[in-house]
Formats: C-alpha cells, structure tokens, sequence
C-alpha cells in the first residue's frame, strides 16, 4: 500500500498540497479527480520526486520515501505532455529504463519489443519519436512507463491533450494492458468526472490541494460528502440551489415555493442547499428560464439556463437545440436531490453504516 | 529582362572575385616562381618550391607539432568548457557572475593575453614559479625549455578559448529541451547516466560544430606563439603558420612561402573534412 500522510507543498501563499492524507491499494486503479490547479499533478510529482514536499511522509509498503531520490524511487510515470527521447529510436526510447537497471541490451530490447506490440507500435520501432503521431508519441511513453514493471504508475491526465476519439480507444486499452499488473498501484489523474467514474477502482477527489473525499467512484458520486465534492464530481454540473425550510414549506430561493414533504424526508426548520444534477431538471412545468447557452454533445443536450437570476444545468438525453434567449418552461425532480447543511456538508437520507 | 537580374549578382561576384579568388590564384601562380629578396618577381621555376617542401623538415615538423598542439587544446577546451557550461546551466549562486567571468578571457585581444602571459610566465620575475614554488612543485622552467614551452603555448591557448567553447555549449545546453530530462529521472536515471544517455547525445551536434569551429580556427595558430616563445625555444614551439611568416616576412622567400601556404591549406582541408566525418559519425549517433 502506498500511504500518504499529511502531504503539504506551498509556493508563497499558495497552497498547492494541503494536509493530503491519502492511501492507495495494490491492484487497483485509484482516479484522482479535480479541475485543474487542484494539486492532482503536484501530489504526482510529490510521490514520483519531482517535488519536494514542505512536510509530511510517504510510504511504499511502510518504507519511507522521503530520502530517496527522484530516479530511486520505484515510479513510472506518463504525463499530460508526450515525453520521450527525442534522439533515440522508439525500441531505444522503450528499452532505456531497462538498460539503466542494467538490464541486457538484447533482453530489455526483447522486453521493449514486446511491450510495444501490446501497445500497437510493433512496426514502428525503427523510428524517431518525433515520426510518429501524437498518440502514437504517447504510446511509446505509455509502453515505457510499463516496461518497467514499477511497482507504482502514475498516470497525469496522459490522454488530455489527444482528440475525443483517440482518447476513448487509448483509455480502453489503457485499461485492458493494466488489468495484468495485480500487485501494481496505478493512480490516474483526470478533470473529467465521467472518465474517472469509468476507469477508477476508487476514485480520490481533490480541490484546492485537498483530498476532500475518497472511496468508491459509485458510492462518492451518489454521497458527495459536501457542495466542494458535489461539485468536483458532477459532470454536467451540479445545480446548487439555496433554500429554506420552516414551517412545512420549502422555500427554494428565488425560484418556487413547495410543500416540505416534496423531498421525501423530513429537515427540521433551517437553510440548506438543495444539489440538483442537471438530468434532475426537465423541460416542461411551472417554472420559466430563460436559455442562454445549448450544448450539444452526441446525443445529449446540455442547456445552460437562467430562472429569476438562478443558473440552472439541464441535461437532456436527446438532442434539442434551444435556440439563445428563448424562454422555456421547467420541472424540478426532487426524487434523487442532495441535500447540504448551512456549512455545505451532506445530510444523508437514511443513515449509512459501515 | 530575365537576363538583367544577374547584374545584380556583380558587386558580389566583384568582391569574391577581388577577395578569395584573385589572391588565391596569384599565390598559386607565386608558388611556381623562385620570387625572393633578389628575384622579385613572377619568374616561372616550375615545382622547384613543391620539391623544397618535400624535403624541409622543419616544415612538416611544424604542421605534426600543430597538430598535436591544435587537437590536444581542442580536446581540453572542449571538456573544461562543457564541464564550466554545465556547472552554469542548472540553478547555481551567482550563475550570472560566473557566465560573464568565464568570457573575460575570450573578449582580451590575443596579444595583450600573450604579452601578460610571458610575464606570468617569467621564470624569475613572474609571479607563477614563486607560487609553484610555495606550494613544493618548484619553479619551472617555462619558456627555456622545449617541454615547459609547448605546454604554455597549450596553457595560453585553452585559457583563451575554453570561453568560446563553454559559449557555444551553453547556448547549445539552454536550447535542450526539458522533457527527456524528466522522463531520464523518472525513468530511474542518474546524474552520470542521464549525462551519458541524455546530455551528451543530444549535444551531439553542437559539440561537433564547436570543436570544428576552434579546430579551424587553432590550426591558424600563430599571435600566441609570436609572442609567447617566437617559435623557442630552437623550433620547439613553431607552428605552420609562425614557420611560414619565418620565410616569407623574414627571409623574403616570397615564392616558397606561397608553396608552405597553399601545401598547408590543402593538408589542412583534408585533414578538417575527414575529422569532421569521424566526429559527426562519433557524436551525432543513438546512444542508449
């Protein structure tokens, strides 16, 4: 187990770790979710070496790492750019790791060989990396970080900067090629909330140099455990929606005026914040938005959408193009809202145990 | 009118012509005359000189000394450069103190670096053989002896040059980009094999130009010679360059001089382009 505890790291005022206490299991793929500047890549070049924490400890298996070096610690690594070797081949740039454990040049190029034709590039090995295409350049970093059979892998938004497409098929593969490695930690840093929900075993969600909650992707995003974590892990986002409860009624600001029963629980008088993921929100009811944005991607529709100075998210399993500035009508599905307290922290619907 | 844009070609062509191609030409057709202080003049002698040359031997113990004297410099300023380019390049106190430090000696006219040179080099008024002397090596003989003076001639030349070297390899270390030096600490690598497997190769290029630009450059040797040791102690110190001024400006054996230059220049030219194919067959190769 790799185990981090109290993890900080800060450039000035600027927190880039905060206090980050977080473990990750062996034969699990752990996604680390959160927008960019979260601290996902700071808290990867932490364990990988490649910065100095301000304190705090990190452990592989309860050996410390704090004195080892960058290139002594047992890490592969693939980032968001595409790293290689610019003046050696592909088979060269693959069998480098290899070479410098002093592995046999014959054999870590059989190894390096090997591994490229798992990634698809075994008839490419004679070439520059600068003759290959970007996802073919990120293969070879991939097949590199893998040959080496480290007991940790750190994955840093590796697809980010490829197309749509590519990105789909290379995370498929991605994930079949590290199904093998059983004893292997492999952490996975995304921004986008559908792909760590995908991928992950667990899923660690980080904002502001924070890890704010960790756990099972399915269980984090039914039980975000505050608005911060709704937040992270809502993708389109979630509707955040102040309100208040007194009296039997619940009062949603700005927007309508409901029965308190209608959330199908009973909150005793106070203020709250209702969290409504966007596919809660359908068209046709009471309430009157007006349109101002209409994505659509695939077969969905997301429309950004302003209800007497409230922003909504709507989702639509369909594809609708609401045309900007046209008013449409809404109905609200309290069935699956979260509830928050005054601090943002989530009130439970029944009470979980364990 | 497609014939009139050559007219714009002639200035330079008249300079070429007037710059390298005349002078080249009238030295080849010197080097067929027996012009000397009695003789002046184009009075044809067919290979008389070429046979001389072939037969002079302090001509070709001058261009074997040169280059012993041009590779060896070459090879010292190439490592103590690289070695300094890289102290500078990463974070260190006072980096920018140190880059202009390092070029002080590049930017010191060879002559006055020369003259300063001999009076360090002094064996009894110089400041160095009491300091040899402290620290138990003892004064040396410097300029007195063949040995002592071959190598102040290499102590001046690298001193000088190093700078230009360690310029050139700085620029070329700056340009490097920073991914594979990540991907080297992240693969495992080392400060030493990231400099083998990494820095090196990747300056393949570079260095290759570098040590072309100061081996042409040295193979000219001559103003540190003149005077450090004028070619002394006997011939001990006397490059190509210093024996052909000898006879030409000296002797005034202007017809023979041109047979050195234009034997040298032919020599030279060989020898630069087949070392220029071995670097760059050596250096700019996949190394793992």
């Amino acid at each position: 187990m790799l185990e981090l505890s109290n993890l900080t790291l800060a450039e000035g005022p600027v927190a880039h770790l905060d206090d980050v206490t977080v473990s990750f299991r062996k034969g699990r793929l752990t996604t680390l979710l959160g927008r960019t500047g979260a601290g996902k890549t700071t808290l990867m070049r932490a364990i990988a070496g490649l910065a100095e924490p301000d304190r705090g400890r990190i452990a592989l298996d309860g050996k410390d790492w704090s004195r080892l070096a960058s290139w002594q610690r047992p890490v592969a690594m693939v980032t968001q750019q595409f790293i290689n070797y610019p003046h050696l081949s592909v088979l060269d740039n693959v069998a480098f790791p290899l070479v410098r454990r002093k592995v046999p040049q014959d054999k870590a190029r059989e190894a390096a060989r090997d591994m490229l034709g798992r990634v698809g590039l075994g008839t490419m090995i004679d070439r520059r990396p600068s003759q290959l295409s970007g996802g073919q350049q990120q293969r070879v970093a991939i097949a590199r970080a893998l040959v080496k059979k480290a007991p940790v892998v750190l994955l840093d938004e590796p697809f980010v900067n490829l197309d749509y497409k590519l990105r789909e098929g290379l995370r498929e593969e991605l994930v079949d090629l590290l199904k093998a490695e059983r004893e292997t930690i492999v952490i996975y840093a995304s921004t986008d909330p559908r792909e760590a929900l995908q991928m992950g075993d667990d899923v660690i969600l980080m904002a502001e140099g924070r890890a704010i909650q960790s756990g099972e992707p399915q269980n984090v995003y039914a039980r975000p455990g505050t608005t911060r974590a709704a937040e992270v892990v809502s993708d389109p986002p979630i509707n955040l929606i102040e309100m208040e409860v007194s009296g039997g009624q619940l009062r949603l600001d700005r927007l309508a005026d409901l029965p308190a029963r209608a959330l199908g629980r009973d909150l005793p008088a106070g203020r709250y914040t209702l969290g409504l993921r966007a596919h809660s929100i359908r068209q046709g009811g009471d309430l009157s938005a007006r349109v101002s944005l209409t994505e659509v991607s695939g077969s969905e529709t997301v429309t950004h959408l302003q209800a007497a100075g409230q922003a909504l998210v709507m989702l639509e399993r369909t594809v609708t193009n609401h045309a900007l500035g046209t008013t449409i009508t809404l109905s609200l599905d309290l069935g699956e809202a979260l509830v928050f307290d005054a601090q943002g922290r989530l009130i439970e619907k029944e009470p979980v145990h364990g | 009118m497609y014939r009139q844009k050559y007219i714009f070609l002639l200035p330079g062509l008249l300079v070429l012509v007037a710059i390298i191609l005349f002078p080249l030409l009238f030295t080849i057709r010197v080097s067929f005359s027996s012009w000397d202080v009695y003789n002046p003049g184009l009075n044809w002698i067919g290979g008389e000189n070429y046979a001389r040359l072939w037969e002079d031997a302090r001509y070709w113990e001058a261009l074997t000394r040169l280059s012993v004297l041009t590779v060896g410099t070459v090879l010292l300023q190439y490592t103590l450069g690289f070695a300094l380019a890289l102290l500078v390049w990463r974070d260190i106190a006072a980096r920018r103190f140190f880059r202009v430090l390092f070029l002080v000696p590049m930017m010191t006219t060879p002559v006055v670096m020369s003259v300063i040179w001999r009076t360090i080099f002094h064996e009894s008024l110089g400041p160095l053989n009491p300091i040899l002397d402290a620290i138990g090596i003892g004064a040396q003989p410097w300029l007195s002896q063949a040995g002592h003076a071959f190598a102040a001639v290499m102590i001046v030349e690298v001193w000088q040059w190093t700078p230009f070297m360690f310029l050139l390899l700085l620029a070329g270390l700056l340009s490097l980009p920073n991914e594979p030096f990540l991907a080297a600490r992240i693969d495992g690598a080392g400060p030493i094999r990231t400099f083998l497997s990494v820095t090196f190769p990747m300056m393949g290029a570079i260095s290759v130009g570098a040590i072309l630009i100061r081996l042409i450059e040295a193979s000219k040797l001559m103003e540190t010679v003149y005077v450090l040791t004028s070619g002394g102690p006997g011939t001990s110190t006397e490059t190509t360059s210093y024996y052909i001024y000898i006879r030409g400006m000296r002797d005034f054996q202007i017809g023979y001089s041109a047979s050195l230059s234009l034997t040298y220049l032919i020599v030279m030219s060989v020898a630069l382009t087949l070392i220029a194919k071995a670097l760059i067959r050596l250096m700019v190769k996949d190394r793992t």
